[in-house]
């Protein structure tokens, strides 16, 4: 915990009380270091999909922060994950970033695994090693819970963690929207990747608790017609949801079923969706718009309307927020879209996705801008101070006291029309619960 | 290989270079073909043995003209903050290889490049670097880009954003 003390704490809990929160959370190292072992230590992370793994002796790797990860489908089939680091000295077992294989070797001193993480091969085991060398105990690390939901594999380094769909609570509703609704996505290519400035929680906020900065942040997007304008529009009408653990989505609908309902999915996928769905979520689903959300810690979604030349596409964009340090992450983006669909409309969504998200996307360009200016502000002693001397807070007041919750929302969680910040106090709240182990009311800080 | 073509080809990319550097995508525009392919792949890590490191699928950029046109397009309007403050950039582009096609008036140009960007007063410059396969051709006597294939040399890219052109 470094310096940091109850008093500095306190000072956290009475700012989110007044739907504020210091500015120095963003930047301070002993946070930082809290955070590893107090929430991403113990929270669930999303890994990989399915679709990345089809067949026996398929892995991708992956981060679960700084932990480097292994994930493989066995040759019977499961999916399993492992520290991706030899269990002789602890070498990075594996440098590929996907690919397929019978067997993991270290090319340090040979040591070989296979797909249930056994050491099977140590080089010349007879002559130096005997049978003391017990091959049983030196296995990979297995990643101590791994479970999958709508294909989603998450992993969390707490063996004593809640189930995944405990965690995801009411989140699973919306995602059997997002990923369910024609009988299952898949994943296009391999997650873009790249390092911008930001600290970790604020670009989970800005993809799940903040349709208010796309007026202004995508302004030039909006001016040009490339993204739809949610805070205009008097045909669509925008809820913010907040959901359990810190998770949230927003949701834009038409408020009449539109043209090309399903999101301008191809007309032939329409009786997937019948299908697929619930009576209640068929018809949200009919007049849906535009998903933005996120599951607490890193995870974040969005599934938009984009097109690169005349019309409009939809997709849905994964991507996690892997923090490198307390001001910089590194993003991992990935594309998904239905099976079911049509290839040319695959591929035409694709490029609906690079145009609009990921590194060259239009609106992620402006967004890592804001993230950068964010975070160049925020190196100074006014920003720093933990004892707030300068009153340096952020303001997630928006609709506080004035926006009440609307019961005739369909879905389940807390739904508040148009722009609040009801989902990002919520997360703060949460956030700071899993710091404080539990210290989320009135409870001891010292 | 014809040296006066060769020097017309690494002028037109020097040229090219000054132009994204100035900030006059409108001027590089026109020294696109109305057919221009360019792309940008992922490339990826992998055992040597089961492939290339250049991702058949996964691209940073698939652009026709007219998709290049509506980026460009959109960098000129005032709330395209990766403009506003413009940053300071440079394309540093080397390694010229300038080789004959098939197609009389088309020559292939291999280069390496290395572009430095930097924002306000932010000492953390995006750097991305790597080589691009060109394709070039005379259009009334003029060199027109017919086709791009940039290949970044990173994995996980060192910039904020690809908001830029290489």
């Amino acid at each position: 915990m470094g310096s940091l003390k109850p008093d500095h704490l306190r000072t956290i809990r009475e700012a989110m009380d007044r739907g504020l929160l210091p500015r120095w959370v963003l930047t301070d190292p002993d946070i930082y270091a809290l955070e590893q072992e107090k929430i991403f230590a113990r929270t669930w992370q999303f890994l990989a999909h399915e679709s990345e793994l089809p067949r026996p002796g398929d892995f991708v790797t992956r981060w679960m922060v700084h932990d480097p990860v292994i994930v493989i489908r066995g040759d019977d089939g499961v999916v399993r994950a492992f520290l991706n680091s030899c269990s002789h000295r602890g070498t990075l077992l594996c440098g590929a970033d996907f690919g397929n294989q019978k067997v993991f070797s270290c090319p340090y001193h040979g040591w070989t695994f296979n797909h249930y993480g056994e050491l099977v091969g140590v080089a010349l085991a007879n002559q130096v090693w005997g049978p003391e060398l017990k091959r049983e105990e030196w296995g990979l690390r297995p990643i101590p819970r791994l479970q999958a939901y709508q294909g989603l594999i998450f992993g969390n380094l707490d063996p004593a963690a809640p189930p995944l769909t405990d965690y995801l609570g009411d989140m699973r509703w919306y995602l059997d929207l997002i990923m369910g609704r024609t009988g299952g996505m898949e994943v296009r290519g391999v997650p873009h990747r790249w390092v911008v400035e930001g600290n970790w929680k604020l670009l989970y906020e800005n993809f799940t608790g903040d349709p208010y900065h796309v007026q202004s942040t995508h302004r030039s997007t909006v001016e040009l017609g490339i993204t739809p304008n949610r805070t205009l529009g008097a045909d669509r009408k925008g809820y913010q949801v907040v959901l359990q653990n810190g998770h949230g989505v927003n949701v834009t609908l038409y408020t009449e079923i539109p043209e090309r309902p399903f999101q301008r999915m191809p007309e032939e996928t329409w009786p997937l969706f019948r299908r697929h769905l619930t009576p209640v979520q068929h018809d949200l689903m009919q007049r849906a718009s535009v998903f933005v959300g996120g599951v607490f810690p890193t995870l974040s979604f969005v599934s938009p309307l984009h097109g690169t030349e005349g019309d409009l596409y939809n997709f849905l964009n994964f991507r996690v927020w892997r923090p490198i340090d307390p001001c910089h992450v590194e993003v991992w983006s990935w594309f998904l879209i239905d099976r079911a669909a049509p290839e040319g409309y695959k591929q035409a969504a694709y490029k609906g996705y690079i145009d609009s998200f990921g590194p060259s996307g239009t609106l992620e360009q402006d967004d890592t801008e804001m993230w950068a200016r964010v975070m160049q502000a925020s190196q100074g002693w006014m920003a720093r101070d933990r004892t707030l001397q300068y009153q340096n807070v952020m303001n997630y007041l928006m609709g506080w006291g004035r926006v009440d919750p609307d019961p005739g929302f369909p879905g389940p969680g807390t739904a508040y029309p148009g722009l609040v910040d009801a989902v990002s106090r919520s997360t703060h709240r949460y956030w700071f619960g899993l710091l404080t182990d539990g210290a989320d009311g009135e409870g001891d800080l010292g | 290989m014809n040296l006066e073509i060769r020097a017309a080809i690494e002028e037109f990319l020097y040229h090219e270079a000054y132009l994204l550097d100035h900030h006059r995508y409108l001027e590089w525009l026109d020294l696109l073909t109305d057919d221009i392919v360019y792309r940008m792949p992922v490339r990826v890590t992998r055992e040597r043995r089961e492939g290339d490191d250049v991702h058949s699928v996964a691209v940073y950029f698939d652009e026709t003209k007219a998709s290049l046109e509506k980026r460009v397009r959109r960098l000129y309007v005032r709330s395209a903050w990766v403009e506003e403050n413009q940053p300071r950039q440079r394309h540093f582009v080397t390694n010229v290889m300038v080789r004959p096609t098939d197609e009389t008036d088309e020559y292939a140009a291999l280069s390496y490049f290395l572009v430095l960007r930097s924002r306000g007063s932010n000492h953390d410059l995006d750097r991305i670097f790597g080589q691009r396969d060109d394709r070039l051709r005379l259009v009334n006597g003029t060199w027109k880009l017919a086709r791009r294939e940039i290949l970044v040399d990173e994995a996980s890219l060192h910039a904020i954003n690809l908001s830029l052109f290489f």
